[in-house]
């Protein structure tokens, strides 16, 4: 059954299966947070949204947390989710204050931009905010790629080929990367959702330099770029 | 397409609908509910309904990589940074907070 069963609107296969794919990795153990933990994070998340008139709370929330995340920990997640312009080194600091280590920001960091996104769709669409599912068991893989190095942002990544090794070899298919897109490569299976995400709502990336294909019916590549754009600058993101 | 529009939308963005576009993407992350079944009703009405889920889509991934940029703290890449002097003046990016993860690094 299509995710998006209940929207007006024509969601596409893609679309729809992505999305799906990314609410069952919220519910699984992450590469560093329980799946208790991880939703925790998106609930917290969430909540942050609805407590800003951002988003509208959902009859069915779904499954509810019961991991605990300290007051410090919640604020960063805030910030990030409703504040995203005033998110910057000090805001980074605080977590690191707050006992999380670089992968485990990283991976906050992925899951709450994640939620945001499909939040932000589901209300596009005009549909109620898609339950979360139960936490599943299982442990934490705490893997951290060897080949990551500090670079330029706030914590380390994994360099474009060939500094990166065969890792990036892996990761980035032999191609160049930008920035935007190696940031989460500290914990790999979360650069591995974003490009997911990116692929199914923007542009497969063999195409983003591509400015005449469009990945969206009805959309002129311009028409997107008009979209992206606008909510970037709305979010002061200079990225 | 004029790219001032993004900042300052009362200007012609120079694209089909760009008004209706512009509109949509500051409505679908505003707190304003109404603002928002206006925005989309209006795109509908503009584009078709397709236009709508691809809007949405796009709102969303672009809300995800802002947070994932000022996130992380990542510069924007070198040959971009190199390529937009003018519009980076222009548009008043420079002035953005998170400008500095760029900066701090020249």
């Amino acid at each position: 059954m299509s995710f998006y069963a209940d929207s007006d609107y024509p969601v596409g296969a893609e679309l729809d299966g992505a999305h799906a794919a990314q609410f069952a990795n919220f519910a699984r153990a992450g590469t560093w947070g329980t799946a208790a933990q991880r939703l925790a994070v998106i609930s917290e998340a969430r909540q942050a949204g609805i407590d800003a008139g951002l988003l509208e709370a959902p009859d069915d929330p779904g499954a509810m947390p019961d991991a605990e995340l300290s007051q410090a920990v919640c604020d960063v997640i805030r910030t990030l989710a409703v504040d995203c312009p005033d998110f910057d080194q000090d805001t980074y600091q605080a977590a690191r204050d707050a006992g999380l280590s670089d992968p485990e920001f990283t991976e906050l960091v992925a899951i709450v931009s994640f939620v945001v996104n499909l939040d932000v769709f589901a209300r596009g669409i005009g549909v109620p905010l898609r339950p979360f599912s139960e936490p599943q068991a299982g442990a934490p893989s705490r893997v951290v790629p060897k080949e990551a190095v500090l670079e330029q942002a706030f914590v380390p990544s994994i360099p474009n080929v060939p500094d990166g090794g065969d890792v990036a070899n892996e990761l980035y298919g032999g191609h160049f990367k930008p920035w935007i897109m190696r940031s989460l490569s500290l914990v790999p299976d979360e650069y591995r959702a974003h490009v997911a995400l990116e692929q199914a709502q923007y542009n497969p990336l063999p195409k983003v330099m591509v400015y005449d294909y469009s990945h969206h019916e009805g959309l002129t590549r311009p028409q997107v770029e008009i979209v992206a754009g606008r909510v970037s600058a709305i979010n002061d993101c200079f990225y | 397409m004029n790219p001032e529009a993004l900042v300052r939308p009362e200007l012609d963005s120079g694209v089909p609908a760009g008004d209706v576009l512009l509109a949509f993407a500051a409505a679908i992350i505003g707190t304003d509910q109404a603002a928002l079944d206006q925005a989309r009703a209006a795109l509908k009405a503009a584009l078709g309904p397709a236009a709508v889920v691809g809007a949405s889509a796009v709102a969303g991934n672009f809300s995800k990589n802002d947070r994932v940029a000022n996130g992380i703290g990542i510069p924007i890449d070198d040959m971009v940074f190199k390529g937009t002097e003018e519009l980076r003046e222009q548009l008043g990016l420079n002035d953005y907070k998170s400008a500095v993860n760029t900066f701090r690094h020249l």
